[in-house]
């Protein structure tokens, strides 16, 4: 009997203290073995390697972390591809549905810098600096089209490369324009105005909003705040933020922006705040709607799966009584970044040159990505919006994408400022004032 | 030999809860801690090192029109109506439930599925009860309420979610009543037959003060549960329209995660602790006294 308890008490004893002991050597080990096991991998690696093949590469291993989920399978034919041209560099690939930035955040805390990590550009540009490798000696830096390259900048330096450029605008029903008898996209407001009233009468909804969404309201703003800021836009965000402008100086928002939602709300959906980005799909895609709000080049395979003949035509927002301002947006709002203390410093921009000059790397956007390319020297996908955009570019130029210049925390909350507005719960000096306070509290301390 | 049992006795009880006393210590007290420290600096998640800035967090969470003094009274109203509403409900559904119907058993399955599902998806059901349900509803009944904006009108939306928030856990606090009314014993009610009770006295004189318990229980989980209201928020309004309906958790986690200021989040939540300890205390206590035996 008593043996019996007794046994029982030495075993949940025992149980005990090995659970107590994995516990400690499980926190206690991981720094020191991670490197080992590291240099055992990259050894065995190089022994195989300098076996079979002639490579005179060193082998190295890059650690790629980064957003844009979207074109995963994409970027992994990519590093396939990159396998045939260096067999010896291995290239980790991760990303992540959501929350990117709370991971990366995670990652540098806990001293793991991924070799290639992402973050948005513009203003991000200078929050990951002291991370970040200036890449504006490398060749890729080169290749680049200028939109893309104006929101990589830190000074005259580099920090950043993208997957894709992109084109915001208005996206419009040409079909249906036609039908009421527009030959061309309005240019003015007065003109839009106008093409609102001739959809209506015809019985078509003039415009889809996307209300529902806080990006829309940037996407929209950002012409707005291009004809505002004439050719120093960043230096009017930066005064904004630090509160050192009035938006009501500024008639091209205080006046023809808040005028230009008021429009797009009396001529848009039924139930503007419950409209997000699917419900504006669907809606346009019916094709009963002429005009779709802040969006661009990315929405275009969604519709054409909805509704295959929908013809789209691609244009600007206009501003005011001034057509010189209504012109499409270009450039990219995400950037892949190099660890400047990464371990594999050189092969990681090896590969990223190699991405950007390479003849397959040149195809890469539009064959296996179907991505607007951000090098100059590539062929674009053939999709309405691209072809449409990059000859408006060609034309008449692009605005600027200033939507970088400040970070999705004060767009968020400009677009809730907006949807108040929208929902008529506070007016449009409110409004300004929410927005002016917003921008220095959000954007002005650093 | 009395002594050496005993020295035994607290060696096996502290190697016996060890495990869990550090998990708890490294998982929660740690942490806590920690966020105590950065809710006095300012710091954004990314640099090596946070600034020291003493109490200045504190000082910018109860200025002037700052959004969480806003999340807190949204948060006071969504708790009332919940606490008030899905108590009442519960309890009056609890009540039929017990009555020997038929169904009993099948409706029971009925009110209790919503809690199982994940509040995310039934966010999204209702999300898309609201826009396309609604809308069809109203082309076939013409009934005006369906046409209302639900999720999109300020006002209206404060009531959509905290709707959605009762329909989804008023199972929960049903099978609670439900126990409690089946440990009232029948002798006290038929007791109180005899003495002349109609249906109603009975009620609110022997059942109602014998399910004290219960009712303490439910307060207290339906207040701590609607002051963390956070998913079904997130899933339907995302905080909108106009930030009408941020919830002092998701002004928090807005704060912290979007914005980065893991400082002023820190010293958010740090403020919503205090109040939710107090609050919780309070409540308890109230309503143990009120409680009755037997």
């Amino acid at each position: 009997m008593i043996s019996k308890t007794m046994k029982k008490k030495l075993l949940s004893v025992l149980l005990c203290t090995t659970m107590i002991s994995t516990m400690l050597v499980g926190c206690g080990s991981k720094s020191a073995e991670t490197p080992a096991a590291g240099t055992t991998e990259a050894g065995t690696e190089a022994d195989a390697s300098a076996a079979d093949t002639a490579g005179s590469d060193e082998a190295a291993e890059i650690y790629m972390f980064i957003s844009s989920p979207e074109y995963a399978d994409a970027i992994n034919e990519l590093i396939a591809a990159y396998q045939e041209v260096k067999p010896n560099v291995v290239i980790n690939y991760e990303t992540t549905q959501n929350d990117y930035p709370t991971l990366l955040k995670a990652k540098l805390n806990s001293g793991e810098c991924p070799d290639i990590f992402s973050s948005t550009s513009g203003k991000e540009i200078g929050t990951y600096l002291d991370y970040s490798y200036n890449l504006a000696d490398q060749p890729l830096a080169g290749a680049m089209t200028d939109s893309v390259k104006s929101v990589m900048m830190s000074g005259d330096e580099v920090h950043g490369l993208s997957i894709k450029g992109n084109y915001f605008g208005i996206l419009y029903n040409k079909g249906l324009f036609e039908e009421v008898g527009i030959a061309e996209f309005p240019q003015t407001m007065a003109d839009l105005e106008a093409a609102c009233e001739k959809l209506s009468a015809a019985g078509y909804t003039p415009f889809t909003t996307g209300f529902a969404e806080w990006w829309v309201y940037k996407h929209c703003f950002q012409t707005f705040l291009d004809a505002a800021g004439k050719d120093d836009v960043e230096g009017l965000v930066k005064k904004f933020a630090a509160g050192e402008a009035k938006l009501s100086d500024y008639p091209e928002i205080y006046d023809d922006f808040f005028s230009f939602i008021d429009l797009a709300v009396k001529y848009g959906d039924a139930k503007p705040l419950e409209a997000d980005l699917s419900t504006e799909d669907a809606a346009f895609a019916s094709g009963t709607v002429g005009m779709m709000l802040g969006q661009g080049a990315w929405v275009e395979a969604d519709i054409l799966k909805i509704n295959p003949d929908i013809q789209i035509g691609f244009d600007g927002y206009p501003v005011n009584d001034d057509a010189a301002n209504c012109k499409i947006i270009g450039g990219s709002d995400q950037a892949l970044r190099v660890n400047k203390d990464s371990k594999a410093l050189q092969p990681t921009l090896d590969f990223l040159n190699w991405w950007y000059t390479s003849d397959y790397g040149k195809t890469w956007f539009k064959d296996v990505a179907g991505v607007i390319p951000p090098i100059s020297d590539a062929e674009a996908p053939d999709m309405e919006v691209v072809k449409q955009g990059s000859a408006l570019e060609a034309s008449e130029g692009t605005a600027t994408l200033s939507i970088t210049y400040s970070t999705d925390s004060f767009h968020q909350a400009f677009g809730e400022i907006m949807q108040s507005y929208v929902a008529g719960t506070i007016d449009k000096d409110a409004a300004c004032e929410q927005i002016e306070s917003k921008w220095v509290e959000l954007e002005g301390a650093e | 030999m009395q002594l050496g049992r005993k020295k035994k006795q607290t060696i096996e009880t502290v190697l016996y809860t060890l495990p869990a006393i550090i998990l708890v210590t490294v998982m929660m007290y740690i942490p806590f801690v920690m966020s105590g420290y950065y809710s006095l600096t300012e710091w954004n998640g990314i640099a090596k090192e946070p600034v020291f800035i003493g109490f200045d967090n504190f000082i910018t969470l109860f200025s002037k029109g700052s959004d969480f003094a806003k999340s807190l009274i949204f948060t006071a109203r969504y708790t009332v109506v919940f606490m008030i509403v899905a108590n009442v409900f519960a309890l009056a559904l609890a009540v039929i439930l017990v009555k020997k119907l038929r169904t009993a058993n099948i409706l029971r399955g009925i009110f209790f599925v919503p809690y199982i599902m994940s509040m995310t998806i039934v966010g999204f059901i209702w999300k898309f009860i609201f826009s396309q349900g609604f809308a069809k509803m109203f082309e076939m009944t013409g009934l005006e309420f369906l046409n209302l904006s639900w999720l999109g009108d300020p006002k209206l939306a404060f009531y959509s979610v905290a709707f959605v928030g009762i329909w989804q856990s008023v199972g929960f606090y049903v099978v609670l009543y439900i126990a409690g009314l089946q440990a009232v014993p029948s002798d006290v009610l038929e007791a109180a037959t005899v003495d002349g009770a109609n249906g109603p006295a009975k009620f609110f004189r022997v059942t109602l003060p014998l399910l004290g318990p219960s009712i303490t229980t439910c307060i207290f989980m339906s207040l701590t549960n609607s002051l963390k209201v956070f998913d079904i928020i997130l899933a339907l309004t995302k905080g909108g329209p106009g930030g009408s309906t941020y919830s002092v958790t998701l002004d928090i986690y807005r704060e912290a995660f979007q914005n980065n200021n893991y400082g002023l989040g820190a010293a958010k939540s740090l403020v919503f602790f205090l109040i939710i300890l107090v609050l919780t205390q309070l409540v308890l206590k109230g309503s143990r006294n009120k409680e009755v035996d037997i």
